[in-house]
């Protein structure tokens, strides 16, 4: 990294509009391409502290600056466009995650990276309606939270009820959310609301390691924990009347359930794989990079094709994974009101990934070129029309769905031509965190939180207690400010607020 | 039998007197399909009483590409007659075609005596517009000023809306749903001629509902497979909750 002081970092930044900064080449050395990053006032102020910190004498360790990390990723070879920081960007493992990259798929420099795409592969959000209103559900909330609680296991080393063995776990890493299908476990209509349908068509469990299997096969079917949850909502705000319509949310007082979750072990252990096998490609390729987090390999090389077909499974294990617990929410909800799932309307209105890489078209300076589109901590948001989108949301755009943080509120966007231009069809994730985990942990005191989540009329379920401080509110940026600025920026549009009224997390 | 069929069809002499069991009668059915239909043999199969009569005849099975699990006379003669059909056929292909479409255009042709009165109708005289025009009304259909346009607007709706079926189950025919603001779509690119907009809305309107139409079919495609897989089990002594 290169030691400036802070007004003269300050002179590569450029704020182009009232809700987006240019970051200037020469930031850091070796960029191919300029940056970009979407804030507000308020997550500006956030966003060059932290730029501001890291540029005092003494500070060393740690993750570097967002900033730092978005312009670090400019400099890698084959990227296109620009490097893009969308309004929740945080430091994380070499990208920031609320960071997009696209490399170019027919420059034989352009590279894959783990880093890129985070740890939890195809971690992401589903969203289900039902047709139950808020005084329906306010009656038995804690009944239904119990129930919730009991049949989705959460926690770290948590184990799934949907019993699995080894041919079944690589059948259902080759086929995604088809494997779903084929056992029963869910609906034709889920696959047709869901990101790629539920399944990577590159996927090859045979490039998958065999301690991933083994870390995932019990784990099937479990929530996780860190920032995963499963909420029950209610519909607070609808903005975009026609559009929610659409996604079958006709009134506030709506009662959803969105569920947060990714990969589990299994997606860590997948990247931990290649990262091993990345540092040894980047030696033999020479392959220059300004972090040695930023690890990577030629797409086309071996190394990058075997990572891409061990990603492509851990993504379809992610869909699995909530498809399994689209199955046991049903279930539990089935039982508390004595209704089959089919009679609650509970479809799947959209499922979203928010770490993941994949190949797409998109118009760069004009013309049509094919893309790897790394995206981690940022969400795909096609806007109307697009082919890959289902056909009920070829009017209103992709639906994005923002898991907010324990406690605060979510939000449905909708994809916009404009972001389809500016981010490649990409907008924030949810809320970024502002406090690293070991500062929250420090600062906050659990029972306090928990507290004030009852005060909130929330029912909370939660496995480990003591990790509930890493996830509070206080912890992360707000997901309103990062969602206004997603809108205002115009890379996608506000559809539906929601407000959780119970909480299982792990 | 099917060898005899395909003998009897080739027309060979001597199709009700053969005896697959005698060697002598097979030996001369091979030679007369091959001196006859097949003609592909590089050397005689002749004399057939010749003591390396057999070991040619393998070689010529060979040669003509006879797979090699056929090794017994009923099979291998199925076979050779098969091939000089095949053979016959591709000889005789335009004429057998011909005759063929022939025959069944003399059947189609309905014999009717009456002249029909369609044929000598003006369909854009007054009165067949006036009449159309009429039904057009009683249907809510607005006319078209090309009174033929209006005539396939009628039949639509009556084909698709009122026959017995549709008049008693509505629900099943008449699309539910919110109306659609047209005019506030976003049509994803841009025509400066208002009315050729309009047109290109109404055109994507038409193709995303053939879309759906797709989707749905896919969808009772995977139900119907669901049927015969599914066996979604769930066994809760498995559980575990992390700490």
């Amino acid at each position: 990294m290169v030691v400036r002081q802070y007004n003269e970092e300050l002179k590569y930044l450029e704020k182009l509009t009232p809700y987006s900064w240019r970051i200037k080449k020469g930031f850091q050395p070796n960029m191919n391409v300029e940056g970009i990053f979407y804030v507000n006032q308020t997550l500006e102020k956030l966003m060059l502290d932290e730029l501001r910190n890291a540029c005092r004498p003494g500070m060393v360790g740690g993750f570097l600056p967002g900033v730092k990390q978005i312009a670090n990723v400019a400099a890698l070879p084959g990227i296109v466009g620009k490097s893009v920081g969308l309004p929740d960007v945080h430091s994380g493992y070499g990208f920031a995650i609320g960071n997009m990259a696209a490399f170019d798929v027919n420059d034989p420099k352009s590279i894959v990276s783990p880093g890129g795409v985070g740890f939890d592969i195809n971690c992401g959000v589903r969203l289900l309606r039902t047709n139950l209103f808020l005084e329906d559900v306010l009656p038995v909330k804690e009944q239904l939270a119990q129930s919730l609680f009991d049949h989705i296991p959460v926690g770290v080393g948590s184990k799934g009820i949907i019993p699995m063995n080894a041919k079944d776990l690589e059948e259902a890493l080759e086929m995604g959310m088809d494997w779903s299908l084929r056992e029963g476990y869910i609906w034709a209509e889920d696959k047709e609301h869901c990101e790629e349908y539920g399944r990577m068509l590159n996927a090859d469990p045979s490039k998958v390691s065999v301690r991933a299997k083994k870390r995932g096969l019990p784990q099937l079917g479990t929530l996780g924990a860190g920032n995963h949850y499963a909420e029950i909502q209610v519909v607070e705000e609808i903005y975009d009347k026609w559009a929610a319509c659409k996604m079958g949310i006709e009134e506030k007082g709506q009662i959803c359930v969105m569920i947060h979750s990714g990969s589990r072990g299994f997606g860590h252990q997948v990247a931990t794989d290649a990262l091993v096998q990345m540092e040894k490609a980047m030696k033999r390729d020479n392959i220059e990079t300004n972090d040695r987090q930023l690890a990577c390999a030629r797409i086309h090389s071996t190394e990058g094709q075997d990572y891409l077909k061990s990603m492509a499974a851990a993504a379809n294990f992610a869909w699995v994974n909530r498809s399994s617990m689209t199955f046991l929410s049903r279930q539990a909800f089935a039982k508390q009101f004595n209704m089959a799932p089919d009679d609650l309307d509970m479809h799947v209105i959209y499922d979203v990934s928010h770490n993941i890489a994949k190949i797409e078209e998109h118009i760069v300076d004009g013309k049509q070129k094919t893309l790897l589109v790394h995206r981690k901590g940022s969400t795909r948001a096609f806007p109307p029309h697009h082919p890959l989108i289902p056909v009920d949301y070829q009017l209103t755009g992709q639906p994005v769905l923002i898991g907010g943080t324990m406690g605060t509120c979510s939000y449905v966007l909708t994809g916009t031509e404009q972001g389809m231009l500016e981010t490649f069809g990409s907008t924030c994730h949810g809320a970024g965190r502002a406090l690293s985990r070991a500062k929250s942990r420090r600062n906050l005191d659990y029972m306090q939180v928990l507290r004030k989540m009852e005060g909130m009329g929330i029912s909370i379920r939660v496995a480990s207690p003591k990790l509930v401080m890493e996830e509070a509110p206080e912890s992360y940026k707000n997901v309103t400010d990062v969602v206004n600025t997603c809108h205002a920026a115009g890379i996608s549009k506000k559809c539906i607020k929601l407000k959780p009224i119970a909480v299982i997390k792990g | 039998m099917t060898s005899k069929r395909l003998l009897n069809a080739l027309e060979y002499p001597e199709v009700d007197s053969f005896n697959i069991k005698d060697d002598t009668s097979f030996r001369k059915i091979v030679v007369w399909l091959e001196k006859n239909k097949i003609k592909r043999a590089p050397y005689p199969l002749e004399p057939i009483n010749s003591p390396e009569w057999r070991k040619t005849y393998e070689k010529y099975k060979k040669f003509l590409g006879c797979p090699e699990n056929i090794t017994n006379d009923e099979e291998s003669l199925q076979w050779l007659a098969g091939y000089a059909v095949q053979e016959e056929y591709s000889k005789k292909k335009d004429v057998l075609k011909k005759h063929v479409a022939e025959e069944t255009a003399t059947k189609n042709i309905p014999d009717i005596k009456t002249e029909n009165p369609l044929d000598t109708l003006d369909f854009y005289g007054n009165d067949f517009t006036d009449g159309i025009n009429k039904v057009a009304k009683l249907l809510n259909i607005t006319p078209h000023p090309n009174p033929t346009i209006t005539l396939k607007a009628v039949k639509h709706i009556v084909t698709n809306r009122l026959t017995q079926h549709a008049l008693k189950n509505p629900d099943k025919y008449i699309t539910k749903g919110t109306p659609f603001p047209l005019q506030d779509a976003d049509l994803g690119f841009d025509l400066s001629d208002p009315v050729l907009k309009q047109a290109a809305k109404i055109l994507r309107m038409l193709y995303i509902q053939d879309l759906r139409h797709l989707q749905t079919k896919a969808n009772e495609l995977i139900v119907a497979v669901q049927n015969i897989t599914a066996n979604p089990k769930t066994d809760t002594r498995l559980g575990k909750v992390g700490f």
